[in-house]
């Protein structure tokens, strides 16, 4: 093990934490944020009006950091940018091993001062082996631990999803829709302006982390491409890496002679790297969490065939159309589950091509048999290598089925059907008007391990994003 | 002269183009295949190339300052004796002198003609955040009008030489459509990784055009080809 992924290790599970600066004015962010934290939490902070506020918190205040009684491994600084040399010298002094740098106004400002300021943070971190994570970020959040980056945050519970990002924004959105989307995270980190540690560190470390399957990543520009690359690469033949890029850097203005110059737009390049390095690319936070998903929830399999199911006519138009448009096809079904569907689909309002137009059969919903027999249906035929279904869930609830036995019946007869098959499977649930209801419903649904997105469109997408990547990844 | 001598001597000279004959030369060391050619100062140079190298030749203006040689006037094809040659030399010289009067032309290159293929294009350049990267795609309109082309990050791996040549819209065409034979794309993967190996071993390489190489039912060649010093 190298001494920074040792040091990495104890930075992102620390047992004490040191909390420089914080302010009511601030709402006590961080130590709000560390009420959760299983470990041992210090206030430093000397001005006497915010002293009370702190006290009141029951957290121990000291005027230094050299003079808390114990070892750091974590340290979050929210001084003012100019206090903050003296800080991280403190924190070197110590011995902590890893300091956040909350404090914003270095080189993102793009001014000498600040600018000056930021080389001179990372020259005293480097020579004193100490990681110094931003500044400018909001720095690590480790669920298990209750180590957080925002109050609001969830704690106690690990999940199995890294995330890595430049803005400190995405990354706690990231970790807050995730989690009613049913994407856990493992541990995650806010790495903003990256002075010494940059995204290619965090990728390793998350790589090689046993808790973390899938590594989602928001990246405006890495500082050295071709490293970021090279843990790219490697970090995708050991778990799936879903890349959110970000604005576009400037490029350099030059002569260019050849063709091969003139065609190398940067986004060109850019997606070249992410599809040789095997990397999932996403437009944005709600792709994002909807490919994270997908990559967990929906079993494994690389064939393009969709079977799928939907309630009424106009409903079976525009699910085809989706998958379709996502590049996945919708076959005709076999002979032999044309025969079986003729025994009991109700072709009045209905038909079974494929999709299967099934309201009719289903009586909107309320006859789980007969959507038990269709699921396997498109289970056994050999025409079908995935299956998708719009179940009209919201017109249920708005016939009163909200807490009924109906939904628990349909969500164990789905979370068996998924368990037994060996094609990947996924849940539409439109909210309509219900978002509410719709929303605890996911929860449930999701709680079974059965992927669920809000629209056709973003089922589509996520399944064919994962089987793009299954496919991708079994090609070696 | 060896690839070394040949950049020196260009730097010396204060050039960051490559001829086209030079940028054969060390390609050709490289182990890329080339439609290689000689440099005619000459009228009587060009026709004892041509001799040497076999009917029919092709002869393209040599001149670091030309680098749309057809534009000019500057490329005569499929001549298939020493007055076709020696006719073609002046009307090439002529012709650049005209088009671009501050030129400095060297002369002439001649090669032999190659038999037609399948046009690809193959290139190299330098990417701000990634450094050398390798492009691939079908030649002609393909690229010039569709930009149907593919780019790898140096250095490829086999699995990338080829997934690079399959990503294409054009892909078809290489497999082979209305009763062509299809292209050789083992000799064009192999060429993508030496290629690949090539750059890495030369950071002074800022640029590099293969444009076209011929793709065969066997092999591939390339056609013309340029390289520029950062």
């Amino acid at each position: 093990m190298t001494d920074l992924r040792q040091k990495l290790e104890r930075a992102f599970n620390p047992r004490t934490v040191a909390v420089v600066g914080d302010k009511r004015a601030l709402g006590y962010l961080w130590l709000n944020a560390m009420k959760t934290f299983q470990g041992k939490v210090y206030s430093v902070q000397i001005s006497p009006d915010e002293i009370p506020g702190i006290d009141a918190m029951n957290v121990p205040n000291y005027f230094s950091l050299l003079d808390i009684p114990d070892e750091l491994d974590y340290v979050v600084c929210a001084v003012r940018r100019d206090i903050s040399p003296s800080i991280v010298a403190d924190c070197a002094r110590k011995g902590a091993t890893a300091v956040t740098l909350f404090t914003s106004g270095f080189a993102e400002t793009e001014q000498e001062e600040g600018v000056r300021l930021q080389r001179e943070l990372g020259e005293l971190a480097r020579e004193n082996g100490l990681l110094l994570i931003g500044p400018n970020c909001m720095g690590i959040y480790n669920p298990r631990l209750g180590l957080r980056q925002s109050p609001d945050q969830p704690a106690g519970e690990a999940g199995n999803v890294g995330f890595i990002s430049q803005s400190g924004t995405h990354c706690i959105n990231f970790s807050l829709l995730g989690y009613v989307h049913g994407v856990r995270c493992s541990k995650t980190v806010s790495y903003g302006n990256a002075e010494v540690l940059d995204a290619p560190d965090y990728l390793e470390y998350l790589t090689d982390d046993p808790e973390t399957q899938v590594i989602g990543m928001y990246i405006e520009g890495p500082k050295d491409g071709r490293r970021f690359f090279a843990a790219l690469r490697r970090a995708c033949r050991r778990k799936p890496v879903v890349v959110w890029k970000g604005g576009q850097t400037e490029a350099g203005a030059r002569a260019i002679f050849s063709h091969t110059a003139a065609l190398a737009s940067e986004s060109r390049i850019w997606d070249a790297a992410m599809r040789q390095a095997g990397a999932v690319c996403v437009d944005s936070i709600e792709e994002m969490v909807d490919v994270v998903q997908g990559l967990l929830y929906i079993r494994p399999g690389s064939g393009r065939r969709v079977g799928l199911i939907a309630m009424t006519g106009g409903q079976s138009v525009v699910i085809a159309d989706a998958f379709a448009q996502a590049g996945l096809d919708v076959p005709l079904l076999s002979a032999a589950s044309y025969e079986k569907l003729a025994s009991f689909f109700n072709i009045i309002g209905g038909s079974y091509r494929n999709p299967l137009d099934a309201g009719g059969t289903l009586a909107m919903g309320f006859r789980l048999d007969n959507l038990q027999r269709m699921l396997d249906i498109l289970d056994e035929d050999i025409n079908v290598d995935a299956i998708a279904i719009e179940t009209g869930v919201a017109y249920l609830v708005r016939r009163g089925a909200l807490h009924s036995s109906l939904l628990d019946n349909l969500t164990n007869l789905l979370s068996e059907h998924k368990e037994r098959s060996r094609k990947p499977f996924l849940l539409i649930l439109q909210a309509g008007n219900q978002e509410k209801e719709i929303a605890e419903i996911r929860g449930k649904f999701l709680a079974k391990g059965i992927a669920t997105f809000g629209s056709f469109q973003q089922g589509a997408n996520a399944l064919a994003k994962v089987i793009a990547y299954q496919k991708n990844t079994s090609e070696g | 002269m060896s690839s070394v001598d040949i950049i020196d001597r260009a730097k010396s000279e204060g050039r960051t183009v490559l001829t086209e004959v030079e940028s054969k030369q060390i390609l050709e060391e490289a182990g890329i295949p080339t439609a290689r050619a000689q440099l005619a100062a000459g009228r009587d140079q060009a026709v004892a190339a041509a001799k040497k190298l076999g009917f029919p030749v092709v002869l393209k203006v040599l001149s670091p300052e030309i680098s749309h040689k057809s534009d000019v006037g500057g490329v005569k094809l499929n001549l298939r004796s020493e007055e076709e040659v020696g006719a073609a030399f002046d009307e090439i010289v002529a012709a650049a002198r005209k088009a671009e009067p501050k030129a400095k032309v060297e002369g002439v290159s001649v090669q032999k003609m190659a038999s037609p293929g399948v046009e690809v294009i193959m290139g190299m350049t330098m990417d701000a955040q990634f450094g050398p990267v390798l492009m691939f795609g079908l030649g002609g309109v393909f690229v010039e009008v569709l930009k149907d082309v593919a780019f790898r990050i140096v250095p490829l791996e086999p699995r990338d030489a080829r997934q690079m040549i399959r990503e294409i819209q054009g892909f078809p065409v290489l497999e082979g459509v209305r009763g062509q034979p299809p292209a050789d794309l083992a000799a064009l993967e192999s060429m993508l990784l030496r290629l690949s190996a090539f750059v890495e071993e030369h950071p002074e390489i800022a640029e590099l055009d293969l444009n076209p190489v011929f793709a065969y039912k066997d092999g591939a060649l390339a056609v013309d080809a340029r390289i520029v010093l950062s």
